[in-house]
């Protein structure tokens, strides 16, 4: 390419009738020569001054970098291993857990589970007995035991409209409760067996898995609450019942009152 | 010989005495000529500068193995080691699911807790008290509206105003709302723990599928949850000390009545007697 372009440049050169042709096809050479020219080799010491610079950058600013970067995730590790996650303690946060369920689950179990009964009679201790056995599949039996005890609802001829249906809802409300509670002590054992299992699961657990018993305990815990809501509940109606029995005597004993006043004045007026 | 010798000298004779007769054409052909001759190449084996870059890779390479090859092992250890450790004490996969599974079967437990408290316990024998205690046991708060109405049909109504004397009728209608009060408050209580035992059953029932950092949301949830079921027994117990305090007014009350009504009775027998 450079040979063509040198022999039609001498060509030209050579053959140019004028001075003005001549110093035009001089300069348009020239100029074209300066742009085609090979570029300068460069000096041999500007490649040892690279190469040197990029050792430097290697040895200096990666290797510091790395150096950190190994400090830092050794301090981690031994972040890990000996502050938050030390195997020793969480092996004897394990084994205090065993040890407290050994300690403190059948104590509490047998304090727990001590016979309460107390009647002497046989008619209020077959209600007693059927009144505390945490089964809910003989209600039927509590009816007739509570029934017995503390006799039936007067019949129609027996006494008033009224008295029946005051004797009739204080039974009831109490029978009511009577089945509740019967029904709540045997959710009870299983809240109990809930704990126990947990608390199992709690020392075989490792650190990562110890958020599921966690958050199913608090799970439990709302249904404990709810449980505990349900008898409040059932407290509630027994209590306003009573307050309702007692108002409705109340009412009772005022009207009565108030027909005697007027029988009495009514009879100094006769005489 | 002559023969090709004569031309050429013919020839370079022509070319001199045009150069000199053309000295700035010969001039710029020799400048251009400068400009574009081709540059020495440099040797692969000899050139020193080849020798010097070969050198340099290869401190270059020997460096990169040692500072960084180096330093880079040494983090994938350390990397290594802490994998191991959060894989094996931390966050062991299969403590991980023996959790699930105890969840998944306390789960049973928790459907047996709610089936034994969904047990109809209703006594009542006659149709009035029976619609009463309907209306109680209905755990349904759209069924307050009708308690009043049940209610008065079993304990009476506030006896009317020339029945009973002000303070009597006061202190029946007080009594009479705080046991009202109390019993709606019961219906709410019951419906809000069936839905707290309903909300209690999904939580648990999305711990079984969380993995250990989602676990702890729903633990944030649940507690939440706890939280709310605490404010919901407090509020039933307040309605109890309600209740009680209403009682324990009402023996006041019969107390003063029955002071102030002796103390009457007493002086219309003094003027009976001083009429006589």
């Amino acid at each position: 390419m450079t040979a063509v372009f040198f022999l039609l440049f001498s060509w030209f050169m050579v053959t140019a009738k004028t001075r003005r042709r001549v110093f035009a096809v001089a300069l348009a050479g020239t100029v074209a020569a300066t742009l085609i020219a090979p570029p300068r080799v460069q000096a041999q010491g500007s490649l040892w001054v690279a190469i040197q610079g990029v050792l430097n950058v290697i040895n200096g600013t990666i290797h510091t970098a790395l150096n950190s970067i190994n400090s830092v995730r050794s301090t981690i590790s031994s972040f890990y291993q000996g502050a938050v996650w030390p195997v020793q303690l969480i092996n004897q946060a394990k084994a205090q857990v065993t040890q407290m369920i050994t300690q403190y689950r059948n104590l509490m179990e047998g304090i727990f589970t001590i016979n309460l009964s107390s009647a002497t009679l046989p008619t209020p201790q077959a209600l007693e007995s059927v009144m505390r056995n945490h089964q809910t599949s003989d209600f039927g039996t509590l009816a007739t035991n509570y029934t017995n005890n503390y006799q039936a609802v007067p019949g129609a001829t027996g006494a008033s409209s009224d008295d029946r249906n005051l004797t009739d809802m204080d039974d009831a409300l109490a029978m009511d409760n009577l089945k509740t509670l019967k029904a709540t002590d045997d959710a009870d054992d299983l809240t109990l067996s809930v704990a126990d299992q947990i608390e199992d699961g709690a020392g075989e657990a490792a650190p990562g898995s110890a958020p599921f018993l966690t958050a199913t305990a608090i799970a439990a815990s709302v249904q404990s609450q709810a449980l505990t809501q349900k008898m409040l509940a059932a407290e509630l109606r027994q209590e306003a019942a009573a307050l309702a029995h007692a108002n409705a005597l109340r009412k009772s004993g005022a009207t009565s009152t108030g027909q005697l006043g007027t029988e009495i004045q009514n009879l100094l007026k006769h005489n | 010989m002559k023969k090709i010798a004569n031309p050429i000298r013919h020839g370079i004779r022509i070319v001199l005495d045009w150069t000199r007769g053309h000295k700035a054409r010969v001039a710029v052909l020799v400048l251009v000529l400068a400009l574009i001759a081709p540059r020495p190449v440099k040797s692969q084996f000899f050139d020193p500068c080849c020798a010097i870059m070969a050198a340099g890779l290869s401190t270059i390479s020997s460096t990169l193995s040692s500072v960084i090859g180096g330093g880079l092992n040494g983090i994938l250890s350390i990397e290594q080691t802490i994998s191991s450790f959060e894989q094996t004490v931390v966050w062991p996969r299969s403590l991980i699911a023996q959790a699930q599974a105890l969840v998944g079967s306390l789960q049973g437990t928790n459907n047996q807790i709610q089936g034994v408290i969904q047990i109809p316990v209703n006594s009542a024998t006659l149709p009035t008290s029976q619609q009463l205690e309907n209306n109680l046991l209905s755990a349904n708060s759209g069924q307050i509206g009708q308690t009043g109405a049940d209610y008065v049909a079993v304990y009476g109504p506030v006896p009317a105003a020339n029945a009973a004397p002000t303070e009597v009728r006061n202190e029946v209608d007080m009594t009479d709302a705080a046991a009202q009060a109390a019993m709606k408050r019961a219906i709410e209580i019951d419906q809000l723990a069936d839905l707290e035992i309903q909300a209690a059953n999904q939580i648990n029932q999305s711990i079984q599928t969380a993995a250990p950092g989602s676990a702890p949301i729903i633990e944030a949830q649940a507690d939440a949850w706890l939280v709310r079921a605490n404010a919901y027994t407090q509020a039933a117990t307040a309605d109890l000390m309600r209740v009680r305090a209403i009682a324990l007014a009402n023996n006041g009350e019969d107390v003063k009545s029955g002071s102030t009504n002796t103390a009457a009775l007493g002086q219309q027998l003094l003027n009976l007697l001083k009429r006589q």
